[in-house]
């Protein structure tokens, strides 16, 4: 029986049928899409090699785009990282922790947060490491330069070459110390399982020990931090955008002076990007490792 | 065309560049509402108040000894000694403010030309000295030196010995040459073990820590009075940097202590001896209280001139009695050359 032999009212009933199918299908994409959209964006900050002016704007930079931007819903820290200058490490630390008060954010340390690389990780809601990654080294060391003006120059003041005597350096010193250790103290409060003088001592803690003595959360890679990141913003489907680490200077990227990365399990060795050209001046640094200077206020202790 | 027929269009253009600009106004409006609203973080630990350490209190003045005649006090630095003028000009200032003599002996290379014999320089200034300085030396002290220098002390001359951590001194001050020394460098070398271990005293290796009551930092440590000794009677807080610890027997005390400190090489906690005294000798494991940024701190003042007290003044303090019957015994030259047989005269550090 063919349409037509059908009464008027089926053969509506046949086209509006038909008809729907087709809109339907017109629309399908679209619903489709719509189904399986992520919910939110996960961003992943990387913080890559020494901490100085430079790198730290970069960093700076993309935790307030992610805070300005409405599609990212939580914030993940790859932090490998030996620290570097201690005015850039604080500067990092206030804007990890501005991040924190609007949206989750997780840290994975894939190599080393050490000392400076350590204060932008303490204010973060959870802290994964691996065995072989590294955390701890929380203090502050100064550089001081050889004593007296050298010849050929005339300074206003006897503190102008030193910036200051030996005992307002070490006062100084005292002091960012005190907002190290009492930050790490306030931001780990109560998981951390060592007291600020034990903490003062600014030994490096493998990643397993880092866990045993609260500095750090627990063990996984970045993938883990993601999910956690993403599950703490209610997010059941996220997308990740990453926000890459800085590149070395030119030089670095010629390969004349770059920064060795961390291969796991190795130390990263730091390089000297403090030089303020020309001029040796006081130094204050959040960096783990030696530097090539016989006077620093805080020796760097062994991994345990 | 007149001017009539452009006035639609034109009202047309004026509607639509109004809705242009007006829509972008609204839109930057509610897109000005998404930048970042996140206030600054309230960090309690960066308030001033908790930050900023209390200075150690820098006042006062090392003052003068009082000595009825003036004394010749030597310095040796003819053993490589890591020390110079500078280092410990408050104490020289003191010295000589109250009319004493301070000599630094370089090894006597044009005053008192060759040595002869198995007389060491050291041995013939001592004859014209009232007190000996020794600090940081590079080379150890010959046999024949440490038994001189017993002997001076023996009778009546004043002995001060100062170490700080032995590899400081090791690798900047070479030993000079020339010396009638037997050229073997202890393994201590920086301090002077053999002298100090004669009078009863040895030098630590490792420096004290605090990481809680400390000077600003965990490498000052405070000193405390132990005993009832003179010469830290007055001083109830001194400084020390990177202090040495001592380890007394026989006569030698403690004159002043750092107590819940740590040991550098062995993170021991305890209370260490920074000086100590054996009659006419005393040691200090530390240079830099004698420096001028220290010597004024806290109450390192007070140590400090009673300790150029005791390098010029004739009886060595209470309860300590060498035979010196008057402190310029020496300065006729007559040095008693009968040493006395070392009791624990072995310098083995332990």
């Amino acid at each position: 029986m063919s349409l037509r032999d059908r009464p008027r009212s089926e053969q509506l009933l046949i086209v509006c049928g038909v008809a729907g199918l087709l809109v339907g299908a017109a629309f399908a994409p679209i619903v489709w899409d719509r189904a399986t959209e992520p919910e939110g964006t996960v961003a992943v900050v990387e913080m890559h090699g020494t901490i100085t002016g430079e790198t730290a704007t970069a960093v700076t930079d993309n935790l307030r785009e992610a805070r300005q931007n409405d599609s990212i819903d939580a914030v993940v820290l790859d932090i490998n990282s030996p620290g570097g200058t201690a005015a850039a490490s604080e500067q990092l630390y206030l804007s990890v922790k501005r991040t924190q008060q609007e949206m989750p954010v997780v840290t994975s340390v894939t190599g080393m947060a050490a000392s400076g690389g350590y204060y932008m990780t303490a204010p973060a809601d959870h802290i994964y490491v691996t065995p072989a990654s590294s955390v701890g080294s929380v203090g502050v060391r100064a550089v001081l330069p050889p004593d007296g003006a050298p010849p050929g120059e005339i300074t206003t003041g006897p503190d102008k070459g030193s910036t200051a005597t030996d005992a307002e350096t070490r006062r100084r010193v005292e002091t960012l110390r005190r907002a190290f250790v009492g930050s790490v103290v306030e931001e780990r409060n109560g998981t951390l399982d060592l007291t600020a003088s034990e903490l003062s001592y600014a030994k490096l803690y493998s990643g397993a020990r880092g866990v045993e003595v609260g500095l750090a959360d627990s063990v996984g890679g970045i993938d883990a931090a993601v999910d956690d990141a993403a599950a703490q913003a209610s997010l059941a489907r996220h997308d990740v955008v990453r926000m890459e680490s800085p590149q070395p200077s030119i030089l670095g990227q010629l390969g004349l002076s770059a920064p060795d990365q961390a291969v796991a399990g190795s130390a990263v060795s730091t390089q000297p990007t403090f030089d303020y050209r020309g001029v040796d001046t006081v130094q204050y640094l959040m960096v783990h490792g030696s530097v090539a200077d016989p006077q620093t206020e805080v020796n760097p202790n062994a991994t345990r | 065309m007149q001017l009539g027929d452009l006035a639609q269009p034109l009202a047309t253009f004026g509607l639509a560049l109004l809705l242009v600009v007006g829509a972008t106004a609204g839109t930057a409006i509610v897109a000005g509402e998404l930048t970042d609203t996140s206030t600054q973080p309230d960090v309690e630990s960066f308030q001033p108040d908790s930050l900023l350490p209390t200075p150690v209190a820098d006042e006062g003045a090392v003052g003068a000894p009082d000595a009825a005649t003036p004394k010749t006090v030597v310095v040796d630095v003819s053993h490589g000694n890591d020390v110079s003028r500078a280092d410990m000009q408050p104490l020289v200032n003191s010295l000589v403010g109250a009319g004493h003599e301070v000599q630094f002996f370089s090894g006597g290379s044009s005053n008192f030309g060759p040595p002869a014999g198995a007389e060491s320089p050291l041995s013939t200034e001592l004859q014209e000295a009232d007190a000996l300085v020794i600090a940081n030396p590079a080379t150890a002290y010959s046999d024949d030196e440490v038994d001189s220098i017993e002997a001076f002390t023996t009778g009546g001359g004043k002995l001060l010995l100062l170490a700080d951590t032995p590899t400081r001194a090791s690798s900047s001050t070479p030993a000079l040459p020339g010396l009638p020394t037997t050229g073997s460098t202890a393994a201590a070398s920086g301090q002077p073990t053999n002298v100090a271990g004669r009078f009863g005293i040895t030098f630590g290796s490792g420096y004290l820590y605090d990481m809680t009551d400390n000077a600003n930092n965990f490498q000052y440590v405070y000193g405390d009075p132990a005993g009832s000794d003179e010469l830290s009677a007055e001083a109830d807080r001194t400084v020390f940097r990177e202090a040495v610890p001592l380890v007394t027997r026989d006569a030698a005390t403690t004159v002043v202590e750092s107590s819940d400190a740590r040991l550098s090489s062995t993170r021991e906690n305890g209370t260490f001896a920074v000086a100590a005294r054996s009659g006419n000798v005393v040691a200090v494991g530390d240079t830099w209280f004698l420096s001028p940024d220290a010597a004024t701190l806290a109450d390192n003042e007070q140590l400090v001139g009673d300790i150029a007290s005791f390098l010029v003044t004739d009886q060595g303090g209470a309860g300590l009695a060498p035979a010196s019957g008057g402190g310029a015994a020496l300065s006729d030259g007559t040095v008693d050359p009968s040493p006395t047989p070392p009791a624990n005269g072995t310098n083995t550090t332990a």
